[in-house]
């Protein structure tokens, strides 16, 4: 057996050759970098976050580019993996040399590569990587997304306020995120006086519910908040429906994918979400994302395509303000960003942390779509914290 | 509430009585922790998505996820594992682990990396079967499992070719100076045993209504301690180390002490406090 | 030497340190640990939660991060003298997962949080820059091998290799395999935990998720790759698992499934590793070696009883 070895030997050379010889040849165009976790665990995630950035690089060069240069995306897969990031993060920043960078992957490496990129003096815009430290490491660092106490206590405010309902139940997804949206519902349902009568948290990447339900069905409450991501939202729904569960579930930005109502299927009508996309969203910007996406893709969006298309278009827009592709430049740029049109909702601005405000959508499946149900503008909600 | 806990413990035992047999009877013959077994399952996940397009009826997907896993199986120990079966265990385990990490990239290279759903019907319009103390689709799983474990038992008790496997298992100089022919008996038993996960794939599949390529991860290791919670080879002690699994996972989730302790990890801290006591898990012989 | 190439020889290095370990513990000792991803853990844990809770220095934490992760090694290694073979395998990866689980669920470990802020280490109050850090990873995979030598030459190491070998004749021979094996864990365990200490504070920011068992998986990978019992099957293989998936990066889409048959390919045709004993590339330099001691020996002569 060891001609074959030998032959594989060779190939393996051959291809170790091929992939050092495959170099990005630029001159001209703007480079901008992006994080993303293509595969991997979260491949489903990355694929969206590429797909939908490169719809806003195709948009952005088919009108012309930015001050007449062309974008360059320059994608490197980060397996969600806090190494990897770093190895992706001393590429873009020695090698590509990018103008700014999309931080389009999930918290651990975001956090991981944050003090990289305050360290290198690059600008990076995070788009939906939740763990409060990212914007911390420095003023070079910022966010497009929510964070979970916000988007948590918006979750509140939509049973409080928009379902007037008095009892409530928390199925929390344990990692940072799912706790973050528990902590601030639970301190929004307190203030508005409603009573949450069990609480639980459940580990990420179950599939089997039941248990849960059970008890859940026993007890009865007016609305269910639970958070996940789209696997476990469509599990949730689809087995809540089976074991003939009473209570409105709601959910949180996790669900925000087609997927969950293709999986969860008729399980899925009349859950309600807080997210950052809202689907009958009238303005341009946001058209420009939703019905973009459909036609080049064929398949709907979801809310993590549309945060880092946004993160994506800060970034642009930036340098158009900035006339130049100077780090610093670029970063003050950003930082004086205001009443940004997103696919996400208006951006009023970026605070001294790097976060920042917008109002945070709700909406509802109606036949088999989401659909414009509510929204959630308070400032004293929706602002982030400053330091 | 009882009844409708036991009823999702027991479903839950069931699936993972499906996942392991497979894996405990490889084990028996070939001493070999056959991690892509993992990706077998998977591949019966998708294998049914296929079929699905043919045939809606749980009953066809699944015979095809069967049919087309146990030949899957049998070319994977002809060409991986016979070959190695001189060097030492680390070394099959290794290119298992590499055969599995191949499988998952290649699900999702050819079928996309998202979540896919089974839209399948079971015989009978068993799965619209309600009460309050189970759902249908529990049901149906139940009775599908069932089936499969007691054809399995059957066929590992009652037939010769069980009982060349289970000569196998003993002795493999030993069988053969009585007839058996090894490399059969070793195809057929990987051939029933990826059957089998293929099935779970395909029922998994459709309880869950989602096949995507990473669903064979948790069921990896998780099969392996459960494995060995009954002791390996041991095909009984896998259904019982399930059930009681299925069933102690059910209940911990939701009382306090699930508050510390994730479910996956159930699994290992009982394999870990059972062999403390039991070296060779509960019902371990050798 | 720029920053992604430093960045990239660090990892590489601190999973060189990672596979040597291992390979004391699984190649000479013959005790196959699925789960050392788990020390690597304690040891990172332990060096940051020093550094960031007890504002301890870098060249303090690390020797005694190493130090508790081989006293808890020891105790592995203790529980492991019970079980066997493919028992062991499975434990340890159940070992690995509830340490996980406590790094993951215990607020005094950071929780789903992480533990972030670690210090970057200095000299003498000067910050150390990415290549100078490289220095300090190389100097302890020297050390690490320098060690590893003495040890293989050693009572200790012939005690180890065999138990590997052969546990029962070794106890036959009055060798107690139980002592051993739990030396060869508290050895193993230590690179680990030196392992650990260096990518915290590298990486200045570590999450539970970072030592699960594919992490497990990718070190005994690297170490049966390069050909495992052996030191430069160990150095081998990381190098060349380690640096994989930066070589493939331009195949973007394909970079998971080169990997994974990089090591099924490997795997099925030559078992015994890259460079391991009874491999093509090692028989084939002995050959050379043997070639040339002959052709020493006597220019035309009769020596012809000698294989290689």
């Amino acid at each position: 057996m060891r001609n074959p070895f030998r032959w594989l030997l060779i190939a393996f050379t051959g291809l170790v050759v091929c992939s050092l010889a495959v170099s990005v040849i630029s001159a001209d165009p703007i480079k901008i970098g992006l994080h993303a976790p293509l595969t991997g665990f979260a491949a489903a995630d990355g694929l969206s976050v590429r797909q939908s950035v490169e719809l806003a690089v195709k948009q952005i060069n088919e009108a012309g580019g930015i001050n007449g240069r062309p974008i360059q995306l320059v994608t490197y897969d980060d397996r969600a993996d806090a190494k990897e990031a770093v190895a992706v993060a001393a590429k873009l920043i020695e090698q590509d040399k990018v103008a700014a960078v999309v931080g389009g992957s999930y918290s651990a490496p975001m956090r991981a590569v944050a003090p990289i990129y305050q360290q290198a003096r690059l600008p990076m815009v995070a788009g939906f990587a939740v763990h409060p430290d990212i914007t911390r490491a420095g003023d070079f660092v910022f966010r497009v997304g929510m964070l979970g106490p916000i988007e948590g206590a918006a979750a509140g405010e939509v049973v409080g306020k928009l379902l007037k309902a008095k009892t409530a139940c928390q199925m929390t997804m344990d990692n940072d995120f799912g706790r973050a949206l528990a902590e601030g519902f639970r301190a929004r349902a307190a203030v508005l006086g409603i009573k949450i009568v069990w609480e639980t948290l459940y580990p990420l990447g179950e599939m089997d519910f039941t248990p849960y339900l059970a008890r859940l069905r026993q007890l009865n409450p007016d609305v269910v908040f639970t958070s996940g991501y789209y696997n476990e939202a469509a599990q949730f729904c689809k087995q809540a429906k089976e074991m003939g569960l009473k209570s409105q579930i709601l959910g949180e930005e996790g669900f925000d994918s087609p997927k969950f109502i293709e999986i969860a299927g008729k399980a899925a009508e009349n859950v309600i979400i807080v997210t950052n996309l809202n689907r009958d969203d009238a303005r341009p910007a946001a058209r420009a994302f939703i019905d973009g996406y459909r036609k080049l893709y064929k398949m709907e969006p979801d809310m993590v395509g549309a945060s880092n298309y946004d993160a994506f278009l800060v970034i642009a827009d930036a340098l158009r303000r900035a006339k130049s592709t100077d780090a610093k430049v670029i970063r003050d740029a950003i930082a004086s960003t205001r009443n940004f049109d997103g696919a996400t909702g208006t951006i009023s601005g970026f605070n001294a942390l790097g976060e920042c405000t917008k109002p945070i959508q709700a909406q509802i499946v109606k036949d088999g779509q989401f659909r414009y149900y509510g929204e959630v503008s308070d400032l004293a909600i929706i602002t982030p914290p400053d330091k | 509430m009882l009844w409708q806990q036991l009823a999702n413990g027991a479903t839950m035992g069931m699936i993972y009585a499906l996942i392991t047999l497979g894996l405990t009877m490889v084990y028996g013959v070939l001493r070999i922790l056959h991690i892509s077994h993992a990706g077998i399952f998977a591949l019966g996940g998708y294998l049914a998505v296929a079929a699905s397009r043919v045939s809606p009826n749980l009953a066809f997907v699944t015979a095809a996820a069967m049919l087309g896993c146990g030949v899957v199986g049998v070319l994977m120990q002809r060409w991986l594992y016979r070959p190695l079966l001189a060097e030492s265990k680390v070394v099959s385990l290794i290119a298992s682990i590499g055969m599995f990490t191949l499988m998952e990239d290649l699900f999702r290279l050819v079928a996309g990396p998202y979540v896919l759903p089974l839209p399948v019907r079971a015989p009978f319009g068993l799965d619209q079967f309600e009460t309050s103390h189970m759902t249908g689709n529990q049901l149906v799983v139940l009775i599908a499992s069932a089936a499969l474990l007691i054809a399995a038992w059957f066929i590992i008790h009652r037939t010769r070719l069980g009982l060349a496997w289970r000569a196998t298992e003993q002795d493999f100089e030993t069988a053969s100076a009585f007839g058996v022919n090894i490399d059969r008996a070793v195809g057929t038993n990987f051939l029933l045993g990826s059957a089998i996960a293929g099935a779970a794939g395909a029922l998994v599949g459709f309880y869950y209504n989602s096949v995507y390529p990473t669903m064979g991860s948790v069921p990896a290791y998780k099969a392996m301690a459960i494995a060995v919670l009954g002791g390996l080879g041991n095909v009984w002690g896998t259904v019982v180390a399930s059930l009681i699994l299925g069933l102690v996972e059910t209940f911990l989730v939701i009382s306090p002490a699930g508050l510390i302790l994730p479910r996956d990890s159930i699994a290992f801290v009982a394999l870990i406090l059972v062999l403390l006591f039991r070296p060779h898990g509960l019902f371990g012989r050798r | 030497m720029g920053l992604y190439q430093a960045t990239v020889a660090i990892t590489v290095g601190i999973f060189m340190m990672l596979a040597m370990g291992l390979n004391i513990i699984t190649g000479y000792t013959g005790q196959v640990s699925l789960g050392h991803a788990a020390f690597f853990g304690i040891g990172a844990y332990t060096s940051a939660l020093l550094s960031v809770k007890a504002g301890m220095s870098f060249w303090l934490a690390l020797p005694i991060a190493a130090a508790v992760t081989a006293a808890i090694g020891a105790i592995l290694g203790a529980i492991s003298t019970r079980l066997h073979d493919d028992s062991l395998a499975i434990t340890t990866i159940g070992i690995n997962f509830v340490v996980v689980s406590v790094f993951q669920y215990t607020q005094f470990f950071g929780g789903a949080l992480g533990v972030g802020g670690i210090e970057y280490p200095s000299v003498l109050g000067r910050t150390l820059t990415k290549p100078e850090y490289l220095i300090v990873v190389v100097v302890c995979v020297l050390l690490g091998i320098w060690f590893d030598r003495r040890l293989v030459r050693s009572w200790l190491g012939l005690a180890l290799r065999a138990v590997g070998q052969n546990e029962e004749a070794a106890e036959s021979l009055g060798v107690p395999s139980a002592k051993f094996k739990i030396s060869a864990f508290a050895i193993g365990t230590a690179y680990a935990g030196v392992a650990g200490s260096l990518y915290a504070h590298f990486m200045t920011f570590i999450s539970a998720r970072d030592f699960g068992f594919p992490t497990s998986i990718s070190i005994i990978s690297m170490a049966v790759f390069g050909g495992l019992g052996t030191l430069r099957g160990a150095i081998l293989g990381s190098l060349a698992l380690g640096l994989a998936p930066e070589i493939f990066r331009p195949l973007v889409n394909y970079r998971n499934l080169m990997y994974g048959a990089l090591l099924l390919l490997m795997m099925r045709f030559q078992p015994r590793g890259l460079i391991g004993d009874g491999s093509l590339i090692w028989e084939w330099l002995r050959s050379i070696a043997t070639r040339r001691r002959k052709a020493q020996c006597a220019p035309g002569g009769e020596h012809d009883g000698w294989q290689s």
